[in-house]
């Protein structure tokens, strides 16, 4: 591969890896921080990503056999909207699920992730079913070759970099603490008077609107959105697995993993372009059964990750035994 | 017998334990009081090996058994009854029992007929979800579901917490039959005056450290044990 | 009524006696284990490929080649438990959900891997409706998943009722900590349990592929009805389970009754979202389900 078109692949793998690293730190928020056992993810990326792209597609470019048209507004406001959205839904599964035990949070929110998946699957006059939409518009794509993917990977990089700041404050902010604090010990923290319910809804929904931003960043960047897109695999395993190996709890760990595993995750494209369309097919299974096998090694190996959780030391706190 | 050597040890945070001795000759009753926080239960389950131990060692029947699995210990002839949440109320009284001699290859009829035999109440509803019966009956049933291995010793947790003085009078006079029997008795009891009474010894603890041992009837006669731990000298 | 019936109710009935052994495995393993398994449903699909693999090997009819299936797939949850979940024993129950989620997705990538994602039939050519049942529509492979459900159920009824084991089983469903200090061997209990969940799964698989195809993501769609039958009838009651499965199994059939219209009252394609919204309902109205049995 000649350099320039080396350095496209790198960009390319940059701008997915920070949309990826902004997922992850929603999770983190999540799973990391309050220890809410969220595995919709895929269903608020729908979310985002669906919404964002009805609201600015252009009429008529929009779907094959749909008969309701994109909006044409223009990309920022869908890039607002998605996230609000996806944490509406988001609020509304937490009221419901958040004062049980974890494992009904799992079986709820891959039930929403299903049933959205169908929605975006049956409901074709709206999504375009499983053609999906085309023709989603891409920021900076009327500029010249590169300089517009320059220009995109920038701006997620300072997407990833604003979210980063946003989890690191909320992380060392007394919020921070008592959403530690209920994550390890429930019992004392409502026994403190704090109001667990809430805060963890909160966490909830907030960390579930930056999972529908990656799906609407997803969606703009890749110009297509069909209901592949919000297959649990790629959507929610692969979030997981980068939260899990970079180091849930810790902001930078998952900007970490997000980007090493996505390296990872695309690198072996590179291999499987070169092998017969047969292997290549099979290829993509042994990955999946790669991100199965990471699940299961990397909490048994490493369970911390490769940047391990440190809490913050504020003043006054007392430093940690 | 049995004998537990200076236990130090918690449940993973703070030592509740500090230096604990505690000791059973066959065919004893021996009885733990103490206030609340003393480490009562605490010693039992370090008997039986619920506890992480730092320091200290337990011996039963001449060999050390200290890191010994629950399950070996009850093969040996350690039974347990917890405080609270001592029956399966789902199971059957009778299947209850069955699950007290799970241990064993095969269980004697007459193992059974001894335990219905000590507790009549309970042959009487062998067929009933274990959830149906009193308080009472169930720490019978209880009782009964640790005699099915035919233990050397028998360690309760506070047997008649939450009963009626009637219940309570019935469940100490089984204890006395069950040690009538050759049972060696380690207990933790709240109601200290009745169990002092009937212990051959027994130990105070306060603060996870022994602080008097005695016979039974001694440490009811002092009067210090009596002001301090016995609440007042009436 | 008679369409009525061959419609919806036998379809119903069906679906459910599938439901039912699926759901009775993740109740049962959340009761002993304490944790939500997520790869049951991708366990059912191995069962059904096993049974597969063997139709296509021998020649034999997919009954037949159920033995040996449900001896693969009970061979498989040991050595996956042995491997991927015992580590975990004492960690938070949470830690164990997430290796199952992993346990799933290795799973499925085998299956694919091996047999590839074109759906499969077990036996190709129609299945013609029994003369002897008119006017109802009864073909052969319903009343095969019936009388399976109905044999294996019954066993099961027997394990846990006259065997020292199963006893044992409800023992530690009903309170894991006294079973232990009551010296039940805990890890015999949990491996037992391993063997009746993957029997019920694999039976539950290989009934789904002969009711409809093999896919590889047969199990996986499985899913959420599975638990929301286990959550209806309440979670550690084995017959909550059965009660569950069959009550979901018909509601979901109804649910395409043309109730209001000639329309179906809710689209095929959404009645996976009948189990979603019992679900909900149950955890709003009644989070211990029908039979009263653990709260998540």
């Amino acid at each position: 591969m000649e350099i320039g078109g080396l350095l496209l692949y790198l960009m390319a793998l940059v701008t997915m890896g920070g949309i990826y690293a902004v997922m992850a730190l929603g999770l983190n928020l999540n799973w990391g921080m309050t220890g809410l056992f969220n595995v919709g993810i895929a269903g608020f990326f729908a979310v985002g990503a669906y919404t964002s792209a009805l609201l600015t597609t252009p009429p008529m470019l929009a779907r094959s056999g749909a008969d309701v048209g994109g909006l044409g507004l223009p990309i920022p406001l869908g890039w607002i909207v998605a996230p609000l959205l996806a944490a509406a839904v988001a609020w509304v599964v937490g009221r419901i699920c958040l004062r049980l035990r974890s494992d009904y949070l799992a079986i709820a929110t891959i039930g929403i992730a299903e049933i959205l998946r169908l929605v975006a699957l049956n409901e074709q006059k709206l999504t375009g079913g499983p053609f999906g939409i085309k023709s989603i518009p891409r920021p900076f794509e009327t500029m010249d070759r590169p300089w517009g993917e320059i220009a995109l990977m920038a701006l997620v990089a300072l997407l990833v970099f604003a979210t980063y700041l946003f989890m690191e404050r909320a992380r060392n902010s007394p919020w921070g603490r008592v959403m530690r604090a209920i994550r390890d010990n429930e019992t004392a923290a409502g026994a403190m008077g704090k109001d667990v319910e809430a805060f963890r809804l909160q966490a909830f929904v907030i960390g579930s609107a930056f999972m529908g931003l990656g799906g609407a960043l997803t969606a703009h960047y890749l110009k297509v959105l069909t209901p592949e897109a919000s297959e649990p695999l790629y959507a929610t395993f692969l979030v997981w697995v980068m939260l899990i190996v970079g180091g849930s709890g810790n902001n930078k760990g998952a900007v970490l993993g997000a980007v090493l595993i996505w390296l990872l995750w695309t690198a072996s494209e590179l291999v499987t372009g070169a092998l017969p369309t047969e292997w290549g097919v099979r290829i993509a299974y042994v990955k999946m059964f790669l991100v199965g096998l990471l699940l299961v090694v990397v909490l048994q190996v490493f369970p911390q990750g490769l940047l391990p959780e440190r809490p913050p030391k504020l003043a006054g706190e007392a430093a940690p035994r | 017998m049995l004998s537990a050597e200076r236990l130090v040890g918690g449940y993973g945070g703070a030592d509740i334990l500090k230096g604990v001795s505690v000791r059973l000759d066959p065919g004893e009753i021996v009885v733990i009081v103490g206030p609340n926080g003393a480490g009562k239960s605490t010693v039992m389950k370090a008997v039986f090996g619920l506890v992480t131990l730092r320091e200290g060692t337990v011996t039963f029947d001449g060999a050390e058994i200290s890191g010994l699995p629950t399950e070996q210990r009850v093969r040996r002839g350690l039974a347990y009854v917890p405080q609270e949440r001592n029956v399966f109320v789902t199971l059957s009284v009778h299947e209850n029992l069955e699950m007290g001699g799970f241990v064993r290859k095969t269980i004697p009829q007459a193992v059974f007929d001894r335990i219905y035999a000590l507790f009549p109440v309970l042959a009487e509803k062998r067929k009933q979800p274990a959830g149906e019966l009193s308080g009472g009956q169930r720490q019978m049933l209880a009782v009964g579901r640790a005699l099915m291995v035919e233990p050397k010793v028998l360690l309760l947790d506070e047997p008649t917490a939450g009963l009626s003085p009637r219940a309570m009078d019935e469940i100490f006079a089984c204890i006395k039959a069950i040690n009538a029997q050759g049972v060696g008795i380690l207990m933790v009891e709240q109601n200290a005056r009745q169990a002092l009474g009937l212990a051959h010894r027994g130990y105070v603890l306060a603060t996870g450290e022994n602080r008097y041992t005695d016979t039974g009837a001694a440490l009811l006669a002092n009067r210090e044990v009596a002001e301090s731990f016995l609440g007042g000298g009436h | 009524m008679i369409e009525f019936i061959n419609n919806y109710v036998i379809p119903g009935l069906v679906l459910g006696s599938i439901y039912a052994l699926g759901a009775i495995g993740v109740s049962m393993i959340y009761s002993i284990l304490r944790f939500a398994h997520f790869a049951h449903g991708d366990l059912m699909t191995l069962g059904a490929y096993i049974a597969f693999a063997v139709v296509v090997a021998f020649g034999w009819p997919p009954v037949a080649a159920m033995p040996l299936a449900l001896v693969g797939t009970v061979a498989a949850s040991l050595a996956i438990d042995r491997y991927a979940y015992k580590p975990f024993r004492k960690s938070r129950p949470i830690v164990v959900v997430i290796a199952s989620f992993g346990v799933a997705l290795m799973i499925r990538a085998a299956i694919m891997l091996i047999w590839g994602v074109q759906p499969e039939p077990y036996v190709e050519g129609i299945n013609p409706p029994l003369e002897s049942f008119e006017p109802f529509r009864i073909q052969e492979k319903h009343i095969v998943i019936v009388v399976v459900t109905v044999v294996l159920v019954t066993a099961l009824h027997l394990l846990l009722t006259r065997t020292k084991i199963g006893k044992a089983m409800r023992a530690m469903s009903d309170d894991a900590d006294l079973a232990r200090v009551t010296g039940i061997g805990t890890e015999r209990v949990i491996a037992w349990t391993w063997v009746v969940g993957a029997v019920l799964a694999a039976a539950a698989g290989i009934l789904t592929g002969i009711d409809t195809l093999l896919k590889p993501y047969m199990g996986w769609d499985l899913l959420l009805p599975i638990f929301a039958a286990a959550i209806l009838g309440g979670l550690g009651r084995p017959y909550g389970a059965i009660l569950g499965g069959l009550v979901l199994g018909v509601i979901q059939e109804l649910s395409s009754y043309p109730l209001l219209s000639d329309e179906p009252f809710i689209s095929p394609g959404y009645k996976i979202g009948i189990a979603f919204a019992i679900l909900v309902v149950m955890l709003i109205w009644r989070p211990q389900g029908l039979l009263r049995g653990r709260v998540l």
